[in-house]
């Protein structure tokens, strides 16, 4: 049974609750123990980052001191607090100075960076450490061929060489699912999010041109692994009906939501009466 | 042969002129000796990160003229830009250059030199506010939403107290009660 510390982050637990239980959902039936951390908080996200690098610095490495106490690796639904803290743990595994500076500042706390626990996001512990096949044999209920496109989400992808991450293995999570990956252009896209406290007009747009290449594409869904994501390419369909007149009605589930169906998860179970475009009709694809 | 127009007026030029007395040529080592700065000396001008940026059309200055506007000391031109704080930091720019300039992360930079001098925009500087005051960017407000999915109402292990101490000391505090 492996055994992660959980960081949950701030804007699911707050924001996406449906995207925590049904990951919790999703973990448990796999004996993935996700325990959630003792005494942290933010990431800071990239706007700290921007301000403040040394602050950014100290409250990951401080995140990452305290999963090092027990070893076990930190695994989060976001990519927001995935990108925060591989960042932080690519910086400090390439720096000592930066190690000696950030184990200074801890050891007030009896923390200390040692690097042992490596952060990764939910999806990637799933696909690594369950493995294709056992999720596979968990499928009852199939997505019958539906067509859904999968947004990344940047802090996920890039830079390749801190996240480590392979878009293949959003792709195989979902095809597994029964689901067919839609193929879109502007699939490696920012949704805007990040830009949003600066340029609300300009973060609609990106939404818009995300959404517009889903829909052209084919897609009737999207999947998310990231609640920053999530938000913009579910919220800003609403503010698309006002500044554009356009309607895109595409709704978009948090990964495990879809695997949870796929395994025979109620929609209550995984909170799908929580989206805002509603996801309802995707039960009209779950063969049973 | 035809006689040659006589020029009455200056050339057409697509930028204004650099004023080399504005110039601060440690601006460039300045950026260098910062956390992601170490390759932008090998930036050769080839625009495949302003390609590659999804937002440089909307741009006054594209990614590859930042980062060449640094080279040459432009740190007023840079700091005072809007572009740094438009930098959707998705990395594609990053991502792409064949020299391997960490050019999202030497914005990043850009950002935190222009926080220093107080110049951050204000929606950012109300999200560092929220994280020094709070902690964490988003709190719990409806918890019968997390108990209707069987989660606890508020979030196991959560503790403020450890960031909010960190961020008073760090920048960001020190910036925001200049603010106040």
């Amino acid at each position: 049974m492996p055994e992660y510390n959980l960081y949950a982050g701030c804007s699911v637990p707050a924001n996406y609750p449906n995207y925590e239980a049904s990951m919790l959902r999703v973990a448990d039936s796999f004996d993935m123990e996700l325990k959630y951390m003792e005494g942290v908080a933010c990431c800071g996200s990239p706007n700290l980052r921007a301000i403040d690098y040394e602050g950014w610095l100290k409250v990951n490495a401080r995140t990452l001191a305290i999963a090092d106490k027990n070893g076990n690796d930190i695994v989060t639904p976001c990519n927001g607090c995935f990108g925060s803290l591989k960042d932080v743990y690519y910086h400090l595994k390439h720096n000592e100075d930066y190690v000696e500076m950030v184990n200074a500042e801890l050891a007030s706390e009896g923390l200390e960076f040692t690097g042992d626990a490596k952060p990764r996001h939910f999806v990637e512990a799933l696909y690594t450490d369950i493995g294709i096949d056992r999720i596979k044999d968990s499928i009852t209920n199939p997505l019958d061929g539906v067509g859904i496109a999968i947004h990344y989400g940047c802090h996920l992808l890039r830079p390749k060489d801190v996240t480590e991450f392979r878009p293949e293995i959003l792709k195989d999570l979902v095809a597994v699912t029964g689901a067919e990956v839609v193929e879109y252009p502007l699939w490696k896209q920012c949704c805007g999010a990040t830009v949003l406290p600066v340029d609300e007009p300009l973060a609609i747009r990106l939404a818009r041109d995300k959404l517009k290449s889903m829909k052209e594409a084919g897609a009737q869904f999207a999947t998310v692994v990231c609640p920053a994501c999530g938000n913009q390419l579910d919220l800003q369909q609403l503010d698309l009906k006002n500044t554009y007149g356009e309607e895109y009605n595409i709704p978009i589930l948090h990964y495990p939501q879809i695997l949870g169906l796929a395994m025979g998860l109620s929609e209550d179970e995984i909170g799908l009466y929580l989206n805002r475009v509603p996801a309802e009709p995707i039960l009209e694809h779950v063969s049973k | 042969m035809a006689k040659t127009e006589e020029k009455t007026v200056p050339p057409v030029t697509l930028v204004d002129p650099i004023e080399l007395s504005e110039l601060d040529r440690d601006f460039r080592e300045e950026i260098h000796n910062m956390p992601n700065g170490e390759e932008l000396g090998a930036c050769f001008a080839c625009s495949t990160c302003t390609a590659a940026c999804p937002i440089a059309n909307s741009w006054d200055y594209k990614p590859h003229q930042l980062i060449r506007m640094i080279l040459l000391g432009m740190r007023e031109k840079v700091l005072a830009s809007d572009e740094i704080w438009l930098c959707l930091t998705c990395f594609e720019c990053q991502e792409r250059c064949p020299q391997n300039v960490r050019v999202t992360d030497i914005l990043f930079d850009c950002k935190n030199l222009a926080a220093e001098e107080g110049r951050i925009p204000p929606n950012v500087a109300e999200l560092g506010k929220e994280l020094v005051e709070q902690g964490q960017l988003y709190v719990i407000t409806a918890d019968w939403e997390r108990e209707d999915l069987g989660l606890e109402p508020s979030l196991p292990g959560l503790q403020t107290e450890g960031v909010q101490n960190m961020l008073k000391e760090s920048r960001t505090g020190r910036l925001l009660e200049e603010e106040d």
